[in-house]
């Protein structure tokens, strides 16, 4: 190997012996044996899942050298030993035949998928000569880094080292942004994930296009499933009868792109009856009689006409909150970039949480609480005269720095505004199918002097890659641990190989090293293997490196209601005003509403629908459909149409159609669901089929991307994140020939 | 001697299927086939006022068991314990079990060609485990016992709490599987997938899917042994097999 690197710097003979040790020590830690299969005794290995980004606790039990099996592990104070489907089937992901298994830089034109397989040391060369190249040419901040996953923040250091302020992942614009933005405006932090919601001890649960149940963490689904159990009441907004709608006291098959009027009327509900958390608002709350005057036009009356649901249902589910305060858990979503309004719904949410006392309360919203972590000390990274590209902190005044705006990247290397980008480093996502409007993400790669792709498999964007580094799968390799603050009881969860990495494929912190190496930067990643790394960052914890890797996963002690907290904690509402703020000086500064203001969004012309998409249980995003055993499950998705929709247009269940939005983008062929589980107004899919990758040989083609159909986005000003609910969709008509 | 049962809440279900994925990873089951589905009733009712539930299907190792009269091998039987098995050594894949099973439980593997169902984990259990659906279910809607323990889970939720079996007015064969719901989700399972009537093989059946095979297999076994008596004769240089 190259610069004498191996995984753990040490020969992989001697790794896998090491690994061994550490696996029998996890044995002999747990009781549990391996499954049904028989013959020597299997070793397993404590490590955390990367089918999603939960990183669920998992025991790889280990046969012949092979991942045969994974189950949960029992000692993860999060996960409590479940796993869902997709972390069953993890090693179907290992042994995936398309995976890519060796380096490969492009021989053919952008596209066309010819590639040459080359060594660790030409690719790395040649990836540094060419970085090299881009900044002597244009600078480093011509340079941009589009990760997503658990070792990303090991390239996020080569990247900041190298010059670049240039990061933005699809988990800010295009999933979460608007809801951290929303919350931290009002209480001084945002939600951050794991969402600390208390579930299990909720007395009702409100629901706003959350599906839990077809979205699957399964923690969540666990303590969603528990907290019923035992009784809490379920309210749920959706225009589609969802798994969890089935479960709920009151479903509100809400008008899609209304959900403020609806907030705004519960919050009118609330405070005209008196409902609210008078004791908690007085201690904790600034802005309340602003609040009040300005919901109280907006009865339910008036939002029954807007949102199209009774004015009583409205009203009773209102109540039905109210009865449960404090515990009650007003679920702020998680991918909510919808219509562009997005921050002031969550805003909206966040507000009606404190009207109801429950952020930082038992049965609600819960506060972390910070683990003391180790550092190395690391020069600091070089500043960018030129600042930020996406328009993160400028164009969008409140999008995070940290996470940036990834169309924001992609409008500045189309427009070459500030400044030109002329490269790409994507690690860990597919840039084709998680952020929407393929056709500008297209282009923009076109003009790319440089795209560089680390993945585990040959999923679309690979075809248009200068470079492709083939990256161990999350079984083969160490990642940064899961350090979570916020749950109940904060933890640290370790991620470590259960088999070497196979074919020519690295791990995540190797690539980065090496890459490191190469361009002059080792002083920002002074480890010399994931030991040392790990031992550092553990070091303030009190706990040993054999006890982590034995058992997975360590608690800590957590102070997550209001009642523990300490001083150490810090301020309760780290707002400007050290309050929660219902009415925000900081949105009217920057010319924003400080309350949340609804505006109607425009309806679907007759014979079309508004697209709608979400998840199933057993998929991630666009990275689990070529999983063997999760594409068993469901090789592709349907459309749900509302059955009377479908019987005018003459559609049976199960007919192949293609649908047509209104710029004339196409879908492949997908089924037709008629049901009665959905409005008139929509169609739904669930995202993540209709790849175009011919080297994923079982998802290939399989059902349609809704991605696809996403050609117009509606920005939010604040933050710059992308609404995605805002495409119309009809069903193409057939062409006689 | 226990008497095994499990109980689905489908209350609590949600249909994520981590129950069969855990079932197909831990048994090797091919794509396509399941020991354990998760079948969807879809939306019933008229908008908006609708329901849904989930059927957590699986071989539900009933008191009177269908399947075991017409295995034809003796491969299908019941254990003390009431876990009905395949025993396959001996399974000859004729499919009569398959059709006779009331609940469509059992499969015919295309790898092994023999059948293959749901036996509760056995093998897990006998190490002191639960079954892996029951460990993995994200929604802990499933729970495993002995329904003869009268201080366990099992027994309180079938005799106390109600929990039901799915069965119709001709189908009672009485499965140790029961549901819960408190939203009338089990009675909706029932209606949306009533059991089947049990359906015995025919006359023809027989002699294309036992006898037949069976014969076959005798007289390959016999040309097999002539065949390697030939080839030993050949090595040791005896010349030509003796008519």
């Amino acid at each position: 190997m190259p610069h004498g690197l191996s995984p753990g710097g040490v020969s992989r003979r001697d790794w896998f012996r090491a690994t061994a040790a550490t696996a029998a020590a996890t044995s002999a830690a747990t009781a549990a044996t391996p499954g049904q299969r028989a013959g020597k005794p299997a070793l397993q290995v404590a490590t955390n899942c990367e089918m999603c980004f939960w990183r669920c606790g998992a025991l790889a039990k280990i046969q012949d050298g092979r991942v045969a099996r994974i189950e949960g592990n029992p000692q993860h104070p999060l996960t409590l030993g479940r796993l869902c489907a997709r972390g069953n089937a993890g090693h179907q992901t290992l042994y995936d035949p398309d995976r890519l298994k060796r380096p490969q830089l492009r021989t053919g034109a952008r596209g066309e998928g010819r590639f040459q397989e080359v060594s660790w040391d030409q690719a790395l060369d040649w990836f540094a000569a060419r970085l090299t190249e881009l900044k002597n040419k244009y600078g480093p901040e011509s340079v941009a880094y589009l990760p997503h996953g658990a070792s990303s923040g090991f390239f996020g250091t080569v990247m900041k080292a190298f010059g670049t302020p240039n990061s933005a992942e699809p988990a800010f614009a295009q999933c979460r942004g608007p809801r951290e933005v929303g919350y931290a405006l009002t209480f001084g932090r945002g939600v951050a994930s794991p969402e600390p919601l208390d579930l299990a001890n909720a007395r009702a649960v409100v629901l706003i296009g959350s599906h839990i149940g077809e979205n699957v963490f399964t923690s969540q689904v666990t303590q969603f499933s528990e907290g019923l159990a035992r009784g809490a009441k379920l309210i749920v907004v959706d225009p589609r009868f969802s798994t969890a709608a089935a479960k709920a006291d009151h479903w509100l098959p809400i008008r899609p792109g209304t959900d403020i009027a609806l907030l705004l009327a519960w919050i009118n509900v609330i405070l005209s009856e008196e409902l609210e958390d008078k004791e908690y608002l007085a201690k904790y709350a600034q802005g309340l009689d602003d609040l009040r005057a300005h919901v109280k036009p907006f009865t339910p009356e008036w939002a029954s006409a807007e949102t199209e649901l009774p004015a009583g249902l409205i009203r009773d589910s209102a109540r039905m909150m109210a009865a449960a305060k404090p515990a009650v858990v007003v679920h702020p979503g998680r991918h909510v970039t919808w219509y562009g309004d997005d921050t002031q719904r969550s805003r909206a949410m966040a507000i009606l949480t404190a009207l109801l006392g429950a952020w930082g309360r038992q049965g609600g919203i819960l506060l972390p609480t910070t683990i003391k972590r180790g550092s190395f000390k690391t020069p600091p990274f070089p500043e960018s005269k030129r600042g930020r590209a996406d328009g993160a902190g400028t164009t969008y005044p409140l999008a995070s720095e940290e996470l940036g705006v990834s169309n924001g990247l992609i409008e500045a290397t189309l427009t070459a505004k500030p400044y030109p980008i002329k490269g790409w480093v994507v690690y860990g996502q597919n840039v084709l199918e998680s952020i929407p409007q393929r056709e500008r993400t297209l282009s923009a790669i076109r003009l790319l002097d440089l795209l560089v792709v680390v993945d585990i498999l040959p999923v679309e964007q690979t075809l248009y890659a200068d470079l492709i580094l083939p990256e161990a799968t999350y079984l083969e390799r160490y990642d940064a641990p899961h350090i979570v603050e916020t749950a109940a009881r904060p933890f640290i969860s370790v991620r470590q190989p259960a088999v070497p990495p196979m074919y020519d494929s690295r791990p995540g912190w190797w690539i980065a090293k090496a890459m490191a190496a190469r361009l002059g930067l080792e002083a920002w990643l002074p480890w010399k293997n994931p030991d040392e790394h790990l031992a550092k960052l553990i070091e303030p914890m009190g706990i040993s490196l054999g006890e982590l890797k034995a058992r997975g996963a360590v608690a800590f002690e957590g102070r997550p209601t209001i009642e523990q907290r300490i001083e150490a904690d810090g301020p309760l509402f780290p707002t400007e005003s050290g309050k929660i703020e219902l009415s925000s000086k900081l949105l009217k500064e920057i010319g924003h509403d400080a309350i949340p203001v609804y505006r109607p969004p425009a309806d679907p012309p007759p014979g079309w629908f508004r697209l709608l998409y979400g998840r199933a249980p057993v998929h991630s995003f666009a990275r689990t459909e070529n999983n063997a055993l999760l594409n068993g499950l469901m090789s592709e998705n349907t459309v749900w149409m509302n059955d009377h929709s479908a019987r005018d247009l003459g559609l049976a269940a199960g007919q192949r159609i293609v649908l047509q939005n209104a710029d004339g983008n196409e879908s492949l062929p997908i089924s037709v669901q008629p049901t009665a589980a959905i409005r008139k107004d929509c169609v739904y899919m669930v995202h993540g089929f209709g790849q175009q990758a011919p080297g994923l040989h079982k998802a290939n083609a399989r059902g349609a991307s809704d991605n696809a159909l996403i050609s117009r986005v509606a920005i939010d000003p604040i933050m710059g994140s992308t609404g995605m609910r805002v495409n119309f969709v009809r069903v193409k008509p057939e062409v006689q020939s | 001697m226990a008497r095994y049962a499990m109980v689905t809440d489908l209350t609590k279900c949600v249909g994520c299927q981590a129950c069969t994925a855990a079932c197909n990873s831990e048994w090797d089951v091919p794509p396509g086939h399941a020991r354990t589905h998760v079948r969807p009733t879809g939306a019933v009712g008229k908008f908006p006022d609708l329901r849904s539930a989930f059927y957590v299907a699986q071989c539900n190792h009933c008191d009177d068991p269908p399947c075991v009269k017409p295995c034809p091998s003796g491969a299908t039987f019941q254990a003390d314990n009431g876990i009905v098995k395949v025993d396959r050594n001996l399974c000859i894949g004729c499919g009569f079990c398959v059709q006779a099973c009331p609940y469509e439980a059992r499969y015919l593997n295309p790898a092994t060609q023999k059948v293959d169902k749901c036996d509760f984990c056995a093998s897990r259990l006998e190490r002191g485990r639960q079954p892996a659906c029951v460990t993995t279910c994200t929604a802990h809607a499933k729970y495993f016992g002995d329904l003869e323990d009268s201080s366990g889970d099992i027994y309180r939720m079938v005799y106390t709490r109600g929990a039901r079996r799915i069965e119709s007015g001709e189908v009672k064969v009485g499965p140790n599987v029961y549901y819960l719901g408190r939203r009338g989700e089990p009675q909706l399972v029932a209606a949306m997938f009533p059991p089947r009537l049990p359906k015995l093989p025919a006359a023809g059946e027989w002699w294309s899917k036992v006898v037949k095979p069976l014969a076959l297999a005798l007289v390959g076994a016999t040309f097999a042994g002539q065949a390697v008596a030939f080839f030993t004769q050949l090595r040791k240089g005896e010349g030509q097999f003796d008519e």
